[in-house]
């Protein structure tokens, strides 16, 4: 135990003083707290006449306040207190750097723990709360079990689960044949063993396109791709390892558990990408999302190698998610999205192989809003399903064809027979509406008066038809952000708190960059919109925000709309053909059955 | 390149406020100091202009994907916006 004088050199802040007082008190240690008005001369003489080992200090730093507690140090100095008392200096704006520099013994800035001040008290090292990177992987479809809550919509997305998995079951395609390779041939240890591929090599490029089967016959790469040198790669390693060793993760949900916080990465660079998802972990993002090249998406097969990409989207390697994978921290949940293209089923086997947590696969949004032949993604699709059924991997149903203006509804239509057919074969999907100013929102006004209303009817609509998970998406608060920061950062915050008030199970986040098309999204841009999420949740704690009583009609009316194009699936008797007559989102609504994949598909047996 | 730019993970924001007549004027200002702070790859990301002037952020992106990091490879790589 030692005695402790503590004294605001402030005129009118003393709180940060009265805290560590206290924790110091708890902590065995005789504290003084010196009131507020005394001149430094005063300060100096009662240290001296208490005989304190340790005197702190509180003053916020302004103009002209250097000079003022570099005079302080030279009384303490000339009244010969430092001989037997160390002196530090906490408050707003105090870097240590700077109380060094001004002659003290320590400095306490903002978010100073009062282990620290103890430590500095019993001149011990201050080694970090090791809590802070306590973070646990969360499951987030635990706890769920996809019971309805409508029986109308139950028995409607049967029909619909039924025509699929009847019509899917026995069709193919290149993209189901790599998948199944991919499975049957590729044995991921053996690889990371430099065992090689086994014969997956042999077979696999006779059932790519053309730019992958240039690389396996040559070795010639797309040309905004290059190979990583031996230098850096080396690099990395050093890089990597220097930085896992002082780091720790943040917590961003203060009193809750949930929602979890996603960021999204795909700087079109391995290496660039670990950077930002080290950075995204250290200021609290609880998972990271791959975004791979949209001409990946287009690209029947995957190219091998370590490959860096000169523009935004990561490529999907097997190297390239390997090494991005193995550098996350150990808590942060890893998605890899498979849902809109000519590789989803092998996308799902690949990210399984290489430890991803979650996947993302929606039938209709990469048929209707990505491109892909709505026969060819139907087929694998409900292959990539039950690939995500055999390797645990649950995955969202994400629903951006919103975003090209399909009304809500309709896209939610879809998302559930997505959904209702994963939970039938055995999976565990997620649901994510779109926290968004969408276009039909824009056309009709839904947000005339606030952005609360629709996106809670959107939660509560699916909470009434299933009991299944809720991850809003992707981004929230999409097409409300703008190129300023402060105002992109306050969006994404505000959207997070409402995640939160609704309870929902996980959000994913923008970055302050997500309405800047000049260049790549920077790091200090997603550090952004963490702390701003932080800073909500820190506001909100288990308060709420209360919908209107709109948001209440507004769910009704989204679940009648549902059940209604449900009726529109059933009517056409047959998915693929509902997807094209636009039953689930329609030219007008600005959903294009997509060509990429056409007539690949053949049925077996 | 200069040692704490060797240090940027990608790129560098400059924001502040110009007192000028037209936001034009605020990011030709900003594009021209990003230029003769000696930044090759410049942009301004958000401009806002009001009556006193304009707030405005200026970037610089030291790197780009696919460029050779120098806080990855030491002193030895070539940076690509400066």
């Amino acid at each position: 135990m030692s005695k402790v004088l503590l004294a605001p050199l402030d005129p009118v802040h003393d709180i940060g003083l009265k805290m560590i007082a206290r924790g110091l008190g708890q902590a065995g240690h005789e504290t003084v707290l010196l009131p507020p008005d005394l001149t430094p001369e005063e300060i100096v003489r009662q240290t001296l006449e208490q005989g304190a080992e340790t005197l702190l200090v509180s003053r916020t730093l302004g103009y002209g306040v250097a000079e003022l507690l570099a005079r302080f140090i030279d009384l303490a100095d000339a009244a010969g207190l430092r001989a037997k008392t160390r002196i530090g200096i906490g408050g707003m704006a105090v870097r240590r750097e700077l109380a060094a520099e001004l002659g003290f013994d320590a400095g306490f800035g903002p978010g100073t723990t009062v282990e620290e001040v103890r430590c500095f008290v019993e001149r011990r090292d201050y080694v970090p709360d090791p809590t802070r990177s306590n973070k646990e992987k969360a499951d987030m479809t635990a706890g769920y079990d996809y019971r309805y809550r409508h029986a109308g919509i139950a028995g409607k997305l049967a029909k619909i689960s039924a025509m699929i998995e009847d019509w899917a079951r026995v069709r193919t395609s290149p993209g189901v044949e790599r998948a199944r390779l991919r499975d049957e041939l590729w044995d991921a240890e053996r690889w990371r063993a430099r065992e090689g591929d086994g014969t997956l090599y042999e077979h696999y490029p006779a059932l790519c396109g053309e730019v992958p089967q240039r690389y396996y016959a040559t070795g010639e790469l797309h040309p905004k791709t290059r190979r990583f040198t031996k230098e850096e790669v080396a690099g990395l390693e050093s890089y990597l390892a220097e930085t896992k060793a002082r780091m720790s993760v943040l917590k961003l949900q203060h009193s809750r558990r949930r929602p979890l916080v996603f960021n999204q990465y795909g700087t079109g660079c391995p290496f660039l990408d670990i950077g930002h998802i080290l950075a995204s972990e250290a200021w609290g993002a609880d998972g990271v999302v791959h975004f791979d090249p949209s001409w990946g998406a287009r690209t029947e097969g995957f190219l091998d190698g370590f490959l860096t990409h000169q523009e935004d989207g990561t490529v999907i390697t097997p190297a390239n998610l390997n090494r991005i994978g193995a550098g996350r921290e150990r808590s942060t949940l890893w998605q890899v999205r498979a849902h809109r293209g000519l590789n989803t089923p092998e996308t799902v086997v690949l990210a399984a192989k290489l430890g991803a947590d979650l996947t993302k696969i929606n039938i209709c949004y990469g048929a209707l809003g990505a491109g892909t032949d709505p026969e060819r993604l139907t087929v694998d699709g409900y292959q990539a399903i039950l690939y995500a059924k055999k390797y645990g991997l649950p995955f969202d149903v994400v629903t951006n064809e919103e975003l090209a203006g399909v009304p809500a509804y309709k896209a939610f239509a879809g998302m559930l027979i997505v959904a209702d057919l994963a939970v039938r074969l055995g999976a565990r999907p997620i649901l994510q509406p779109l926290f968004a100013y969408s276009p039909e929102v824009m056309i009709h006004g839904l947000m005339e008066d606030n952005y609360v209303d629709f996106n809670a009817a959107k939660v509560l609509a699916l909470r009434g038809i299933v009991n299944a998970p809720i991850w809003p998406g992707a981004p929230i608060g999409f097409l409300t952000h703008t190129e300023d920061r402060v105002q992109s950062a306050m969006a994404t915050a505000l959207h997070a708190c409402l995640g939160a008030a609704l309870e929902v199970d996980a959000i994913s986040i923008a970055s302050t960059d997500e309405a800047y098309s000049g260049g790549p999204i920077s790091v200090p841009a997603k550090v952004d919109t963490l702390r701003a999420v932080q800073e909500g949740f820190r506001f909100l704690g288990q308060a709420g925000i209360a919908p209107t009583p709109a948001a209440d009609a507004a769910a009704a009316k989204l679940v009648a709309e549902i059940e209604g194009v449900l009726d529109a699936v059933i009517k056409e008797g047959d998915f693929v053909a509902a997807l094209h007559a636009g039953a689930l989102g329609s030219r007008e609504e600005g959903a294009y059955p997509g060509r990429a994949g056409k007539d690949t598909v053949r049925t077996v047996g | 390149m200069n040692k704490a730019l060797e240090q940027v993970m990608d790129a560098l924001d400059v924001e502040t406020f110009f007192v000028c007549d037209s936001e034009e004027a605020g990011r030709k200002y900003m594009l021209g100091l990003l230029k003769e702070f000696g930044f090759k790859d410049v942009d301004v990301v958000f401009a806002q202009y009001e009556g006193p002037g304009v707030r405005v952020r200026g970037r610089a992106y030291v790197y780009r994907p696919a460029d050779r990091y120098r806080w990855l490879l030491g002193g030895t790589a070539e940076g690509a916006g400066v």
